[in-house]
């Protein structure tokens, strides 16, 4: 086992471009979708109704109310012009009561600004609803004093008894993509068995004394590794250099991690066993691992999906259980007995892909 | 000391190999030679514990070896047909790998790879990566990485597949040094016949998955002693011709290339007369003749109608 983590690093040391590149792509992509925590993405509105500028006014200091966006009046030719060209993903044109998204692609930070405009305008949607029922008064700051002194007040409280942080899309966009990269890493690495195998150096192992599973082990383990390596340089850099929010419990968070690489180690042996060749290896994940961050929600507000039958599938992968887990461990200050079933859950995956895989594998060498 | 009993193999119903017997005698070197699809490589993983045989059986020293692969694996040393090397690393580093997987270490293994390298004349290029070899040396390194543990027997499946005639010969002379000082076992597997030839002392020659013939090379030239090879070389060159050809009396086997015929007769059937005579007939001239004495090439072919390399 020693000597294939030996020969697999040496192979790596030769050129380690690779996997630097690969690990710069997610913090790049990171940085990219998801911003920096302390500059919120601007956001264009504009309003081309005959009272625009009140309206545009209204909104504007609706919509900024927390500082994960900052939303800026724009004139509409130069804010289309902005979207149409690139320089902006998003920009939100307003009506007296309704807004309309003017975007040309599905980026991630489309639906997330789309998901905060649209709560806003419900909020203002009910109290005008309310407002013109009882149809006196100042409503708005009746309702607002009445929230803030409710009679039943639903205080979430963490462990620490300090008040919940407020959930951060950033940090969700910062796993997603780390874990995307991860599970390019480690398929690439996975893919080495099979390469091995058709050049014939699988068979040297075979015919010499060490054990099958002393073999297999040292595939698996170095994928972890070299995996793992990925994570934790890109968590501490972003925790410690880009002051991104990771939480205080980095080592449960690294523990999930770690599960979760094991278990899509074992789902990308598991397609080794599928294929005779590294090439149709090549043709088939990478155009498969893109789709699970996209099914799992991961791009997306927890919650968005609600698709029974996405649900279901994105279950079947390791990503979802692992945002859900970290997620809960970051902004809800969960401890390992809160995570345990998504461990368990990947774990299971793992198992049970790791064998069906290793099954595979052995069989089509018969 | 080994043995294959009927040993046979089918892939998905096919038969490859169908009861092939051979037996290998301690330090003795021995051909396997067969065109292209004959089975070779197949009878041989099957010897090397590779894959399983479908029925029949392997003895090494009359214990079975599909049982108890441990002690086969241990004395035998294997170079595939392909080039089971990792391009991205050094010899040196490829050659540790392959040693450290047979346990070996420190001293010993620095040992071993130096001797392999010398053995197969790539000491000086050691520290270079194995994609920057030609493709003679990467043959040679693959032959080195099987040498390693010091195998008693040494199965080599077509080691010098395309490459130039200069590290051909060093591969044969390496090969023959194995046999002939250090006493290694040799199974040599090939489709050139010169090479087969040159190296081993008896051989086995296989077609469609069977041993057609076995022995000595003396043994399987007597098979043609009974008959003459005539090589022909006409002006012109017309079906009808070798049609009458291979009617006369005593003509076992024609064939035809460009302008020349390879005629395989019984011994004193005349022929050279009777083509004389043909050719006049058909207004063909013969520019050249001459009776060969008959190589293994043209016992393959007496065996099979075809010749081995294509
Ligand atoms: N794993 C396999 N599955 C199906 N057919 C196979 C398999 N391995 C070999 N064959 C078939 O068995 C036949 C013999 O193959 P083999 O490789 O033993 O021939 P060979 O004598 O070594 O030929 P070559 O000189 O080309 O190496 C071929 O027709 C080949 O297609
Ligand atoms: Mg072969």
């Amino acid at each position: 086992m020693n000597s294939v983590l030996w020969v697999q690093f040496c192979k790596d040391k030769r050129s380690p471009l690779f996997i630097l590149l690969f690990i710069a792509g997610s913090i790049l992509a990171t940085l990219l979708f998801a911003g920096g925590v302390y500059s919120p993405t601007t956001v264009a509105i504009f309003s081309e109704e005959e009272n625009a500028s009140e309206i545009e006014k209204k909104w504007e200091s609706l919509l900024n109310v927390d500082n994960s966006f900052k939303f800026e009046i724009v004139d509409p030719e130069k804010a289309r012009e902005n979207v149409k060209d690139g320089n902006m993903d998003v920009a939100v044109m307003l009506m007296e009561t309704d807004y309309r998204l003017v975007a040309t692609s599905e980026l991630p930070s489309v639906s997330y600004v789309q998901q905060h405009v649209e709560k806003v305008f419900q909020r203002e949607a009910q109290i005008s609803a309310i407002a013109e029922t009882r149809g006196e008064g100042d409503v708005r700051s009746e309702i607002e004093s009445y929230l803030a002194d409710a009679p039943f007040q639903l205080e979430t409280q963490g462990l620490d008894s300090e008040q919940v942080p407020k959930y951060n899309m950033s940090t969700q966009l910062l796993f997603a993509f780390t874990f995307l990269i991860s599970m390019f890493i480690l398929g690439l690495k996975v893919n080495n068995v099979t390469n091995d195998k058709v050049s014939g150096i699988w068979d040297r192992m075979i015919l010499s004394p060490m054990k099958k599973t002393s073999m297999y082990c040292g595939y698996v383990l170095y994928s972890f590794l070299i995996t793992m390596f990925q994570i934790i340089v890109v968590l501490l850099l972003f925790k410690y250099v880009m002051n991104y929010e990771v939480g205080d419990n980095l080592w449960l968070v690294m523990m999930i991690a770690a599960f979760f690489t094991f278990s899509m180690i074992s789902i990308a042996m598991l397609i080794t066993g599928f294929v005779r060749t590294p090439e149709q290896f090549y043709a088939i994940y990478p155009s498969l691992i893109p789709l699970i961050p996209l099914i799992s929600g991961a791009y997306m507000m927890p919650g968005t999906i609600t698709n029974p039958v996405l649900l279901f599938v994105a279950d079947l992968f390791p990503l979802a259980h692992a945002m859900e887990a970290i997620m809960s461990v970051i902004f809800y200050d969960a401890g390992l007995q809160d995570v345990m079933m998504s461990l368990l859950f990947m774990l299971l995956i793992g198992v049970v892909a790791m064998g069906v895989g290793i099954n595979l594998i052995e069989r089509r060498s018969k | 000391m080994l043995e294959t009993i009927n040993l046979s193999k089918s892939f998905k119903g096919k038969k490859v190999v169908q009861d092939v017997n051979l037996y290998l005698n301690n330090g003795e070197s021995v051909g396997l030679l067969g065109p292209n699809g004959a089975g070779k490589s197949t009878t041989i993983s099957m010897i090397s514990t590779l894959i399983k045989p479908t029925s029949g059986e392997i003895k090494l020293n009359g214990v079975n070896t599909i049982d108890k692969p441990g002690e086969i694996r241990r004395i035998s040393g294997v170079v595939p047909q392909e080039l089971a090397l990792y391009q991205e690393l050094s010899a040196y580093e490829n050659l540790k790998f392959f040693g450290a997987i047979y346990k070996m270490t420190g001293k010993e293994l620095e040992k071993g790879i130096q001797q392999a390298l010398e053995f197969v004349g790539l000491e000086a290029r050691q520290k270079d990566l194995v994609k920057t070899y030609s493709g003679g040396m990467k043959r040679r390194l693959n032959i080195a990485a099987a040498l390693l543990h010091q195998p008693k027997i040494l199965i080599l499946d077509e080691p010098t597949v395309g490459i130039d005639p200069q590290s051909r010969n060093h591969i044969l002379e390496t090969v023959r040094m194995l046999n002939q000082k250090d006493g290694t076992t040799i199974l040599y597997t090939s489709h050139y016949m010169e090479e087969v030839e040159q190296l081993c002392d008896r051989l086995y020659i296989m077609d469609h998955g069977k041993i057609i013939a076995a022995g000595t090379k003396a043994e399987l030239l007597s098979i043609l002693s009974t008959e003459d090879t005539i090589k022909v070389e006409l002006n012109k060159l017309d079906e009808t011709f070798v049609e009458q050809v291979k009617t006369i009396e005593g003509v076992r086997k024609v064939e035809a290339s460009h302008l020349q015929l390879k005629i395989i007769a019984t011994k004193g059937s005349n022929l050279i007369s009777k083509l004389v005579h043909l050719a006049e007939q058909h207004h063909l001239q013969l520019i050249n003749f001459h009776t060969e004495t008959p190589s293994l090439e043209d016992v393959f072919l007496q065996l099979t109608g075809r010749t081995l390399r294509n």
